[in-house]
């Protein structure tokens, strides 16, 4: 987050998702990202970020949360078979058990997607870059990387309504 | 629902966020008095592990009492928190977004609360891990798998660990937008507590996508928690618990106590707080037709089970019932009937769920009919089985009901802690609701 380069700072979201319209994929604006005070999904579809790998995350985390439920009694069961009230130990009480294997699925499954969530999001960042921080109020922001303010590029996203323009670097 | 705001999307940092330095000064007085309440619990809780368990009013044939009804009523009450977070996320009810945080926070603590019950229960909780967990010990004996009180161990924990992400994940941007107004320490803080968020689109998208699946997660973990408990009774022989109804019954109970406590504590925070434009009555009047709707599941499984009791020809079983009505027992289970089924047919109309203050007292009544549904679950079927010679009697002694204050005051004491330096409302949800901030191009 150390480069430096041009934030534009918009009040409007129909202003910032039409820019995002014109810039996304050119080549002179690579490296662009948008803020948002909240997830306005006009933003997303905007963005055209496609399908999230987070839920790959949630289904590993899940099948293993449902393996280790099953795994944890049975392998209890093996070591020292209890029996209580003639009901036999093992496989023969793995009704039983499914309840123990729904819970750790679940389990599992959100500490696995809480983990895609800050892996994905990049995050815990300790030298995260703040440019501006009306953008987690009320604004909304670009931000392209290398460009100046007297640049093309700089001009087309004034023209898309920025309210502010200015040079942003390593230190914000 | 169609919203009249009155705020637009700029003020809602200012104004939620106002709490953080500047509550009501009854907030300072509710919170020193809930203080004063956990002190009497500490005290209660001290005696009782020092003289022993015998100043619990608990002795043959009723080992469960007090402590057991204040573990599944909290265990309830923690039940409209992730209900009212996720369930209603997934039908995209709009109203959840206002009241979701505050009810979230109520679920951590309550379950917090619930959690103290079993140790408080066994009376030498230093041993309590041994049996409650499976831990390797010297004798190579594992726990029993196929026993109820150990699914509620993971059951439980489950719920707590799944509702304390599901809830500190959809607090990170609001603890961003905090940093970005705060300076100094407070500043390194809450920088720290949101790891660092930026509120880019992407970031934006991955989070999205992973509420939505902790959502789906959280749901049937909703519905399995209080399946659970109720096991802890069902899948015993005594007349009264041993009976297929009780999964639905008891989670149509814990919403029922969960949403009458949310509102609750919704009513004196808008107005502490300042927040009568954010936390609508309409809002309100939403939470109050979900109460309404499962107080009547819950009448409808009170009526079911007297039936079945009859017409199941079990002796024990009928004799059991008409016991609870017409026994010794009859004000408890009364007490339920009227709070949880009749009292809440006010909220039919429309006038009563808009006045406020009418509506608390409903709200309180239910809370106190549903502790009482506990009460008189867990209390009639031990005084008397299926041998008349083991009957017996309980009655809490005030060690018991030191402590049952005690843990009211413990859930009071650590909500308001979080009212005081988190924010209560969800500001990044809450401006999903409101009117989106668009140029007058686009507004014509």
């Amino acid at each position: 987050m150390s480069e430096s380069g041009v934030l534009a700072v918009y009040k409007y979201l129909d202003e910032v998702t039409g820019v995002m319209g014109k810039i996304k994929g050119r080549a002179d604006f690579a490296g662009f990202e948008v803020f948002s005070p909240t997830s306005y999904h006009e933003i997303e579809h905007a963005g055209d970020f496609g399908s999230s790998p987070v839920k790959w995350f949630t289904l590993v985390g899940g099948l293993t949360g449902t393996f280790a439920g099953f795994l944890l009694p049975l392998a209890c069961d093996y070591d020292w078979p209890l029996v209580v009230g003639g009901k036999t130990a093992g496989l023969d009480s793995i009704t039983a058990y499914v309840i123990i294997a729904f819970e750790l699925t679940i389990l599992f499954g959100a500490i696995a997607t809480i983990a895609g969530m800050l892996i994905m999001g990049r995050i815990p960042n300790p030298k995260a870059t703040i440019y501006d921080v009306r953008t987690t109020d009320d604004h909304f922001a670009i931000f392209v990387p290398g460009i100046d303010e007297s640049s093309e590029q700089a001009n087309l996203l004034k023209m898309g309504g920025a309210c502010e323009i200015r040079t942003v670097g390593a230190n914000g | 629902m169609t919203e009249k705001w009155t705020k637009t999307a700029s003020d809602v940092n200012d104004s939620i966020l106002a709490n953080l330095s500047n509550p009501h000064p009854m907030f300072y007085v509710a919170w020193a008095m809930s203080g004063l309440c956990v002190l009497l619990g500490i005290g209660c809780w001290v005696y009782q592990t020092t003289v022993g368990m015998g100043t619990a009013g608990m002795n043959s044939p009723v080992y469960w009492g007090v402590y057991i009804t204040n573990f599944v009523f909290w265990v309830g009450i923690g039940h409209a928190g992730t209900l009212i977070s996720a369930i209603l996320f997934l039908f995209r009810a709009k109203w959840r977004n206002t009241v979701a945080r505050a009810a979230e926070a109520m679920t951590i603590f309550a379950v917090i609360t619930a959690g103290l019950f079993p140790l408080i229960h066994v009376g030498r909780l230093w041993l309590a891990p041994y049996w409650m967990a499976p831990l390797p010990n010297t004798n190579n004996l594992w726990v029993n798998f196929r026993s109820p009180l150990i699914w509620d161990i993971f059951a439980i924990s489950t719920y707590l660990t799944v509702s304390l992400l599901f809830w500190y994940m959809g607090m990170v941007p609001d603890l961003a937008s905090i940093r970005d107004r705060v300076k100094g320490f407070k500043r390194l803080v809450y920088g720290l507590l949101s790891f660092g968020w930026r509120g880019t689109a992407k970031q934006w998208h991955h989070y999205e996508a992973g509420y939505g699946f902790l959502a789906a997660l959280a749901t049937p973990l909703v519905l399995s928690v209080h399946s659970v408990v109720s096991w802890d009774f069902a899948m015993s022989l005594q007349p009264g618990w041993h009976t297929t109804i009780f999964p639905p019954y008891f989670v149509a109970g814990a919403i029922l106590s969960g949403c009458s406590m949310v509102f609750t504590l919704l009513v004196p925070i808008r107005k502490m707080f300042r927040f009568e434009e954010f936390i609508t009555v309409e809002h309100l009047d939403s939470c109050l037709k979900l109460t309404l709707l499962t107080s009547s599941i819950v009448a409808y499984a009170y009526g079911v089970e007297f039936f079945i009791a009859w017409y199941s020809g079990n002796e024990q079983e009928w004799a059991l019932f008409k016991s609870r009505a017409i026994g010794p027992y009859c004000m408890y289970f009364w007490t339920m009937v009227f709070c949880n089924c009749v009292f809440p047919l006010l909220w039919w109309s429309k006038r009563i769920r808009r006045n406020i203050p009418i509506s608390m007292v409903i709200a309180i009544l239910v809370n106190v009919g549903m502790w009482f549904e506990r009460y008189n679950i867990v209390l009639s079927s031990l005084v008397e089985d299926f041998v008349p010679g083991s009957w017996g009697h309980y009655e809490p002694s005030w060690i018991e009901m030191g402590i049952t204050v005690g843990s009211f005051g413990w859930f009071f004491f650590w909500f308001f802690i979080f009212c005081k330096f988190f924010p209560i409302v969800s500001m990044s949800e809450i401006k999903l609701i409101m009117p989106k901030p668009l140029s007058r191009a686009e507004q014509k």
